[in-house]
């Protein structure tokens, strides 16, 4: 029973990882149009940038804001530079999937090129250790749980009561209906792009911490796990990427005290392709 | 050059092209975006490994796995080829829904990341992580090339290059041949291939299957031959390589294929190894900087030049009885019909050839020239759709009869359709009908559900209630592709010609029962189809003259005017001989003369029997050819008859003012 419990306890930390990665990731594929899969690989920069900082005898707290500003940075630069042009040539939704590999392996490899490929990890304490009937949670835990709420807070807020929340909802339910609106749908998916960025670093650095020790390749399966919240959600839908990333937290890591750990993204994995399979627009995606 | 280094290259330059050619016939032929690749070829690995070594237990049961039945040579390549085939079938479920491409490419792309790591962590199945070695490599006891050093390997090598060969005559033989235009034109545009009556999920899980069992037997002959196999050889990322060398040696083109293989993979593999080695460098930086440079060339290449360097080749499809014609002959046959198609040609004459009455759809378009192949006789096209056994067939009997509108059977009917998005009833409880020889409108101000309505008749948009009714049957629950095979073909009102097809096989595509259209025909080969292929690109030929666009015959449908291709797209429904017709503004953004002209013949095509509902904003062009005319306003049927009548009515003038 315990174990149950304890579990519960590293399911709502995943969750709130995933939290913070899913509804980045299902913001800018709803409102920008781009299945963007180097979504993980730019975590995984912002993971090492922390780390440069870090390893230099800086707080990791400080690497997590350089990461976030880079990976803003990077993102627009992406969108900018790679998937607009191709997105204003005509390419074809699929076309994007496959350049948005490319930027995968340019991203993840470009990073290994340079830390090497050897695992790291960042130099921190993990607080005092908490324990609440039965949860056994350390301070940085718990930090990273307040940050994922107060980011799930902020989202609300900017989505439902600030005038670039409401463009971007807009813009993500009809972009073409949006400009004729008055809305410059070029700025709120650039500001989209610098939002989700931003996620994205904060995402990575905490999937670091998270993690203890992490190398270039291991957002790989941790992009399943974002998709699959994702999907389960319906893509787009931030309210439903928050859902599905703490049912898939959960679910992971609960079924990880039954089964053997190595096979706890299995989970994950079954949740997607049947969400794909049987109702891919999610569970509050509205039926087609 | 030393000999060992030269067998690897081959032999793996034939294994990456084998894999290559698998994924260029689902990707580059048939729009199928398998971003699970790698998995077939795993898993043909994995089952010529377990089929050929001894069971686990020998060799001290250092390695655990499952099979292990030694068995001879040739069974467990059969078993690699078997295996890849076999594991791409479930994937079809995927593509089985109307998913969207990219979501589809991501699940497949989420079942090879998560089938890699089951195998890695789980031990007894394949050895886990370890991965399996000592894989015996096929007839090396029987020591039958040993008389020479090398020989063996030589001969290894000589034996994959063969089989390389043998698939890349496979696919190509499939992709020339009818079905492969299939194939291509549901690449550029399935929900047209779909109405057009392709079995979308049957091509699909055909290429899936096809492409997995080429790769299964690549992974099969490269296992057999470096004896080992781990799932560190098949990551995700490998899916990622072969797409590279696919785009970058040219989608489409299986010499492309073949040359990207030999420039991605290996190419990359060679280049790396004389970058001199020195100590200073971090021992992951090579590797590294080698994805770095194929994500790269991915970017570049999709945006520089994303057909590849050999580009997938034109088929420019002769007539078959232009051998017989000096080619001169044929360009003034051409340019004639040009000419006479924007100066002066009597509207009058505009079916001067046909002949209503005499039998049927399939000699309607067809010049009387003698010497040239015949078109197939009708009952032989319309007796292989399933449409042959219902009521009300017989082409020919009553083909001369639609003189009068309103008087013939009924061929289509909806019967209280309903369609709903998300609460609001765009189409709400429509009933009419439309009878057989009238060229029936459709109007209405925009909104008004017209496009939303044909989409349900013709089946591209399944009814939220009510029911289609087609020459009697109720065809409510069939697909598209089975409604067009009974003859009820329909036009999308953007453009949806296939671009990458030319025009003279934009029309061919849409012909039903061509022998070649399937597997077994297309693997028949030629001669099975060639008659077929003929009469069909005969009949392409007539139409292309008709409507004077000759010229373009070999042009790609993707490079003609807005209005060509509404022409092109008429004349490609046309070439499925229906019975029944749905236009969605045929007209729309065609020159005014040019429509009048698509007018006349299609009130020609009335008279000789076939059935045409058409939505249509100008009024004049309804004014002058149809009859009677539907009119809709907010999802509903608000009044029926013929033009004067109609405008004699108050509410419809009120719609189309309001509107």
């Amino acid at each position: 029973m315990s174990v149950f419990v304890a579990s519960i306890g590293f399911g709502l930390v995943t969750a709130a990882v995933l939290a913070i990665a899913a509804v980045g990731f299902t913001l800018q594929f709803g409102v920008t149009d781009v299945l963007n899969l180097a979504f993980g690989a730019i975590m995984i920069l912002g993971a090492f940038l922390a780390y440069l900082v870090n390893s230099h005898g800086v707080s990791v707290w400080l690497g997590l804001l350089l990461a976030i500003a880079v990976c803003s940075v990077v993102s627009v630069l992406i969108n900018s530079v790679v998937y607009t042009p191709f997105q204003r040539r005509g390419a074809s939704p699929i076309t994007l999937v496959i350049v948005s590999l490319g930027m995968t392996l340019i991203i993840e490899f470009g990073v290994e090129a340079v830390a090497g490929g050897i695992p790291v990890s960042y130099t921190m304490g993990s607080g005092p250790t908490y324990q609440a009937g039965g949860l056994i949670l350390t301070g940085v835990q718990l930090i990273i749980m307040a940050i994922a709420v107060v980011t799930m807070v902020g989202v609300h807020v900017l989505l439902r009561y600030t005038k670039l929340g409401k463009a971007m909802r807009a813009t993500a339910a009809n972009r073409n209906l949006a400009r004729n609106c008055g809305i410059r749908t070029g700025r709120v998916i650039t500001t989209t792009w610098a939002l989700t960025g931003a996620l994205c670093g904060l995402a990575g650095t905490v999937f670091a911490i998270d993690a203890g020790s992490f190398d270039a390749t291991s957002t790989d399966v941790f992009l399943v796990l974002i998709l699959a919240a994702v999907f389960l959600g319906g893509p787009g839908q931030p309210y439903g990427a928050m859902l599905g990333a703490l049912v898939i937290g959960l679910a992971t890591e609960v079924s990880a005290a039954f089964i053997p750990a190595d096979y706890k993204y299995v989970t994950a994995f079954v949740v997607l392709l049947i969400m794909l399979g049987v109702r891919p627009a999610g569970l509050l995606g509205e039926r087609q | 050059m030393n000999a060992y280094y030269a067998i690897n290259l081959l032999i793996y330059a034939a294994v990456d092209a084998m894999a290559c050619l698998g994924l260029n016939q689902q990707f580059g032929v048939s729009g199928v975006t398998n971003f699970g690749f790698i998995i077939f070829q795993a898993a043909g690995g994995y089952a010529a490994a377990i089929l050929a070594l001894p069971p686990d237990t020998a060799n001290g049961g250092f390695q655990s796995y499952l099979g292990g039945w030694q068995l001879p040579f040739p069974l467990p390549w059969l078993g690699a080829a078997a295996a890849g085939g076999l594991v791409a079938l479930p994937f079809a479920f995927l593509f089985g829904r109307r998913l969207r491409g990219d979501f589809a490419a991501v699940g497949l792309l989420v079942t090879a990341v998560l089938l890699n790591l089951l195998v890695t962590n789980y031990r007894p199945f394949l050895n886990g992580d370890a991965g399996l070695s000592l894989i015996p490599t096929p007839l090396r006891g029987n020591n039958m090339f040993s008389v020479e050093p090398l020989s063996y390997e030589w001969g290894y090598t000589v034996g994959t290059i063969a089989l390389c060969a043998l698939a890349y005559l496979f696919v190509r033989r499939i992709t020339e041949s009818p079905y492969g235009r299939s194939l291509r034109a549901m690449r550029d545009n399935d929900a047209v291939a779909d109405s057009l009556g392709k079995n979308l999920l049957s091509m699909r899980t055909a290429m899936l299957v096809t492409g997995g069992a080429i790769a299964g037997l690549s992974g099969g002959i490269l296992v057999s031959y470096i004896t080992t196999w781990s799932p560190a050889a098949w990551g995700y990322a490998e899916t990622v390589v072969l797409f590279a060398a696919v785009i970058i040696g040219g989608a489409g083109n299986h010499v492309g294929a073949i040359l990207g293989a030999i420039l991605v993979p290996v190419g990359f593999e060679e280049v790396t190894r004389y970058i001199p080695s020195s100590n200073n460098l971090p021992p992951n930086l090579i590797p590294s900087l080698e994805w770095v440079a194929i994500g790269v060339l991915i970017i570049v290449f999709l945006w520089a030049r994303p057909q590849g360097i050999l580009p997938e080749r034109k088929r420019v499809i002769r007539p078959p009885f232009a051998s017989l014609e000096d080619t001169a002959a044929g360009k003034g046959v051409a340019d004639r019909a040009a000419a006479g198609w924007r100066s002066s040609r009597p509207a009058t004459s505009v079916v001067p050839e046909a002949r209503p009455g005499d039998g049927a759809g399939a000699s309607r378009y067809a010049r009387s020239s003698p010497g040239r192949p015949a078109p197939p006789p009708p009952g032989s096209v319309a007796g292989s759709t399933p449409g042959a056994t219902l009521r009300d067939v017989a082409p020919g009997t009553t083909m001369a009869g639609g003189s009068g509108a309103g008087t013939g059977s009924v061929v289509l009917e909806a019967v209280g359709l309903t369609r709903e998005f998300g609460g609001v009833r765009a189409v709400d409880s429509v009933s009419f009908v439309v009878r057989k020889g009238t060229l029936t409108g459709l109007i209405g101000p925009n909104g008004a559900g017209k496009s939303t309505l044909l989409a349900m008749l013709a089946g591209t948009l399944p009814a939220t209630s009510g029911k289609v009714l087609y020459l009697g049957n109720d065809v409510t629950a069939l697909p598209a592709f089975r409604r067009a095979r009974m003859g009820l073909v329909r036009t999308f009102q953007l453009a949806s010609e296939f671009k990458r097809l030319t025009v003279t096989e934009n029309l061919v595509s849409s012909v039903q029962g061509n022998r070649g259209d399937s597997f077994r025909g297309a693997l028949a080969g030629r001669w099975y189809w060639r008659s077929d292929e003929d009469a069909a690109v005969t009949r392409a030929e007539a139409l292309l003259e008709r409507f004077g666009l000759a010229e373009y015959a070999n042009t790609y449908a993707g490079e003609l005017s807005g209005g060509q291709r509404r022409l092109v797209e008429i004349m490609r429904a046309l070439m499925a001989q229906p019975r029944m017709l749905l236009l969605d503004e045929p007209m729309a953004g065609v020159h005014p003369r040019l429509a009048r002209r698509i007018g006349n013949e299609l009130i020609a095509l009335c008279a000789e029997g076939m059935t045409i509902l058409m939505v249509e904003h100008e009024l004049a062009i309804m004014d002058e050819f149809a009859d009677p005319v539907v009119v809709m306003a907010e999802g509903r049927v608000l009044a029926e008859g013929t033009m004067e009548q109609l405008r004699g009515r108050q509410e419809v003038v009120e719609a189309y003012l309001v509107g």
